[in-house]
Formats: structure tokens, sequence, C-alpha cells
């Protein structure tokens, strides 16, 4: 074969000129050696013959992912269209002496096409006697597509190098995303249903108080869904009153765990209740001292109680009004403590370096943040203790019904705001 | 009604300067006893004992002020806490059988009411402002 000292794999496509692009013939030309490095270096070679003959083509393809099975199928040379057609573009033409690269190919190319006009066993041959004829005239046009080749080979490199960084970088990301999230499920963090990045961080300081609390607080969520479900089930079904005590005394009682839980962790780590982080964010947004304002579930409750009595409208009333002047003592509580803990924290010289006795007195006020959320849990179970004096056991039900189930649709609305789609990022 | 503080009923009618004035926190020097402490307890219709800086006695004081009430507030010392409350506690037999005093204190009418809890339970169920009206420290 004439170019069998070449070390690369050659393509050569031929294409008739009249008939436009024929059928594409390959033959695999000399041995095959790859050319170093990882990257495709296809080169377009467009020799310009300029004549009624063969302009060849010779696309020599090192190790691209993109190249087709060769197909060992001789060839011949005939007449064809210019080269840009097919945009296969290579690499830089450096000229660095090494054997293996497109520049000294091509210079073989080149030679090996003069070498062999004289030979006669090819086709071929034909048409590099042409293209020896005509070699001087259109040198600059084939250094001119060369060099766009080259460029145009070399953008579209860069192109993939970045996208291929890109997803590097996501697949890391994914798989730090996964670790985290494999850890914090092992230290029993599930919180609400919903794991949120930003709180995956502090999955780091394993509290066991606050571990307990998760792992309870999931269960009670659950128990507390099952109650709602039985409870729907018996006052469609009209169950007797006495049968219906009982259930809406246990979805009372449940709540009332709820807040006995809250103060246990609440002794282990106050922030952790106020933050609100154990519970899904819809219901964080309503947050006041580490759960709901009992005048809120009052706004929830009683236009599912149609129809009340004289008497009842008249206590519902008053005891929103109770509730909201109890909420406001407690806010004004809170602020107050606000206030203390901000003034001894930034109180003594600044230029001193010790600020260990304002943050240690700081710190035995914020212990009054207990008895907060203490008092708070309270209220909201006077609160629910109130209502059941006032209503019927069939209201009750009602009441507790349309409770469990607002904190259900908050729960969802948490989990369907946390998987809509993504804000397309700017380009 | 128990009787173990001296208790001066108030003629409801009369608007009595006690009951009524603005009474200003008071402090107990270091010469603050038990016995003190309940001398000022029972001049007062309603009167809150609290430790210096406690902002729940703050939260106290904001709930009693919406129901037109406004309480005294003693607040004690840390040295004397310790010395008043048991004072108090052997004293003070109410309803809460042998209960601690837990500060912040409620004094109604001479008497130990309870601390917040008991407070926002009461106001809760309604029963406050009868309670309060009992003591004279609200008419109307």
């Amino acid at each position: 074969m004439p170019f069998s000292n070449l070390p690369l794999l050659v393509y050569i496509y031929q294409i008739w000129e009249e008939e436009g692009i024929e059928a594409i013939e390959t033959w695999n030309v000399g041995e095959q050696q790859e050319l170093e490095g990882d990257e495709e270096s296809k080169l377009s070679i467009a020799l310009d013959i300029n004549s009624t003959c063969a302009k060849v083509a010779f696309f020599i393809i090192s190790k691209s992912m993109n190249s087709p099975t060769p197909q060992f199928v001789p060839s011949r040379l005939g007449i064809y269209e210019p080269i840009h057609q097919i945009g296969i573009w290579g690499e830089n033409f450096k000229s660095n002496g090494n054997p293996n690269t497109s520049t000294s190919v091509i210079v073989e190319v080149d030679n090996k096409l003069e070498n062999e006009s004289e030979t006669t066993s090819h086709e071929m041959l034909t048409a590099s006697n042409n293209y020896k004829q005509e070699a001087s005239k259109p040198i600059d046009k084939i250094q001119r597509r060369l060099a766009q080749n080259r460029e145009a080979a070399r953008k579209s490199r860069l192109r993939k190098k970045a996208y291929v960084q890109q997803l590097e970088n996501s697949r890391l990301k994914l798989i730090q995303l996964e670790q985290e999230l494999q850890r914090a499920r092992q230290q029993g963090l599930y919180m609400g249903g919903v794991l949120e990045g930003s709180h995956i961080g502090f999955s780091g300081t394993v509290n066991s108080g606050i571990a307990a609390f998760e792992m309870e607080y999931g269960r009670w969520v659950d128990v507390q869904h099952r109650q709602i479900c039985e409870l729907r089930t018996a006052l469609n079904a009209h169950i007797s009153d006495i049968e219906l005590r009982i259930l809406v005394e246990s979805g009372i009682g449940h709540y009332f765990e709820l807040f006995r839980m809250k103060s246990t962790v609440a002794k282990a780590d106050v922030f952790y209740v106020i933050s609100g982080v154990w519970k899904t964010s819809a219901e964080r947004f309503f947050s006041w001292i580490g759960g709901f304002r009992p005048s809120e579930l009052l706004k929830v409750l009683v236009p599912q109680l149609d129809p009340l009595t004289e008497q009842q409208i008249l206590e519902v009333c008053n005891l929103k009004q109770s509730c909201q002047q109890a909420e406001d003592a407690l806010s004004q509580g809170m602020e107050k403590l606000q206030e203390t803990v901000s003034s001894t924290v930034a109180g003594g010289p600044v230029d001193e370096v010790s600020y260990i006795p304002q943050v240690a007195t700081a710190m035995e006020k914020l212990e009054a943040l207990v008895s907060f959320v203490n008092q708070a849990d309270h209220l909201r179970q006077e609160t629910l203790q109130q209502m059941s004096r006032i209503l019927t056991t069939r209201q009750a039900a009602r009441g507790l019904l349309a409770l469990g189930e607002y904190f259900h649709r908050l729960r969802a609305l948490s989990t369907l705001w946390a998987t809509r789609p993504p804000e397309p990022s700017l380009p | 009604m128990q009787q173990a503080i001296p208790y001066k009923s108030w003629p409801l009618p009369c608007i009595d300067a006690t009951s009524h004035r603005a009474r200003s926190t008071t402090t107990l020097g270091h010469n603050g006893r038990g016995k003190d402490v309940l001398n000022i307890v029972s001049e007062n219709a309603v009167i809150v004992l609290a430790r210096k800086g406690c902002c729940m006695s703050h939260v106290v004081r904001r709930l009693l002020l919406t129901l037109g009430v406004n309480p005294a507030v003693h607040e004690i010392d840390e040295e004397n806490e310790a010395g008043i409350l048991n004072e108090l506690g052997t004293i003070c037999k109410g309803t809460e059988n042998n209960k601690m005093v837990q500060l912040p204190a409620v004094f109604i009418g001479g008497r130990l009411f309870g601390g917040l809890d008991k407070v926002m339970a009461t106001h809760i169920s309604g029963d406050l402002i009868s309670v309060l009206k009992d003591a004279g420290a609200l008419w109307l």
C-alpha cells in the first residue's frame, strides 16, 4: 500500500464533483499507531488541487471518540467537492519533529503522494500525478484552509473540555451530597419529610437529645396522620358520641405528648426548638416561640365548627381575646430578653481582649429562653383544653380533624416547594 | 380563705390609695427578710415577686396591665432569694400544697396565687378577671 509508513489511520473520503458526496469509502492505510495524547486530533487536510481531478481530503484520525469503525475498503480517488463540507477539524499543526504528529505525516503524505507518482499499482497514482502538477498553484488556499480547520478544531476542543469539566464538577457535587445524606440519615435526622440542604450542616453536632427528639417527632407525625384518618372515618360513619370522645381525648393527648417532648429537648438545646428546624419550611414560616400561635390555630379551627350556639360564640370570642393578650405579653417578654442579652453582650469596653464576662453573663440570661418555650407550649395546651371545654364532642372531633389536616397540608406545601423546578440560571 | 398572712380587707367602694397607687418597684435591701416581704405582700392587692431583671416578671406585668391592673413588682436580690422563698414556703400554704414557691410569684389579695403558669391558665379559662375583682384589684 502506498502510505505504508504512515503511523496513523488514514481515512480518505472522496467525493465526486458532479454527483456530490457519493458513497464514502475509506481505507486503512499503513500501520495503525495512535497519536500521542488522548485528545482527538482529527486533521483534515484539504489539498485543493484545483483541477478537474481529484481533490483529496485526508482525515487523519487518532483516538477520536466519534470515529466510526474503520472500514477497510479500498477507495478510489476521483473528483470531489471541497472538504469544508465535512466539518472535522484538527489540532494545530506544529512542526515539532515528532514523527507522530500530523505535520510530518502530512509531509509524508505529500511526499508519498509525490513519491508514489512513479508507481503504477494504484489508481490513486493518477491523482497523485495530478496533485504533483498542481501542487504549487493552490498552496495559499491550502494553507488558509488548514488554518481555518485548525481554528475550528481548537474551538471545538475547548468547548468539549469546558463541558466535560462541568460534568465532572456536577458529579463530584452529587457524590458529596449523597454522602451527607447518608450520614444524616444514619444519625436519624429526618426533618419532617423534607431534607433541606441548608440544614444538613448541623448534622455534625450529634446531640443525643436532639437525635432522640428527631426520631420521636417522626413517629409523632405518623401517629398524627393516622389519627386524622380515623377521625375522618369516624365522623363520616356517624359513630356514637362516647366512641368519638375516646378519639377526641387521644387526639388532644397526642398534642400534649408533643409539648412534653419539646420540653425535654428544650433543656438539651433551646435554640434547636426555637429555630424550628425540626419542622417543615412552611410550618416554620408561622413559627412563634418554637411553635404555632394559639390565636392562629383558633382562626383555622373556628370556621370548621359551624354551627355554634350563641354561648359558644361568646366563649370562643373571649378565648380569642385572651389568647391574643397572652401572646402579646409573651412576645413583649421575648423582646425584653433580646434587649437584655444584646446589651449584656455589647457591654463592657471593646478595646479589651477578654469578653468572657459579658458572654458568660449573657449565657445565664439566655436560660430564660427555656422558660419562654415552656410558657408558649403551656399557652397552646391551655388553649386546646379550653376549646375542648367549650365544644361538644362532635365539634371537638371536627376541630381536631381541621387542625390536623391544616398541618398536613402545610407539610405537603413544604414538600412541593422543595421540589419545585429550579429557576433558570443566567447564561 | 387561708389566714396564714394577716390580710386587710379593702372596702370596695372606697378607692383605697394603696390598691390604686402605682407603686413603683421596690427592692429589699440586704436586710430583707421574709417578714418584710410578707408585709409588702399584704399591703398590695396584686404584687409580683421576682428576681432582678427577670423577663418573665415582665410578661406577668404586661398581661396584668392589659387587664387594667397595675401590679406592684418587688424585686428580690439573689442573696436574699433563698431565705425569702423559704419563709414564704413555710408560711404560704395555699391551694398548692407544699409546692416550692417559684419566681416570679404572684400574690393576689395577700395570698400566693401562683406563678406565670397559673396566671396564664386562669386567664385562658376566663377566670382571672373575677379573681382580680374579688381581690379588689379590679372593679367594674
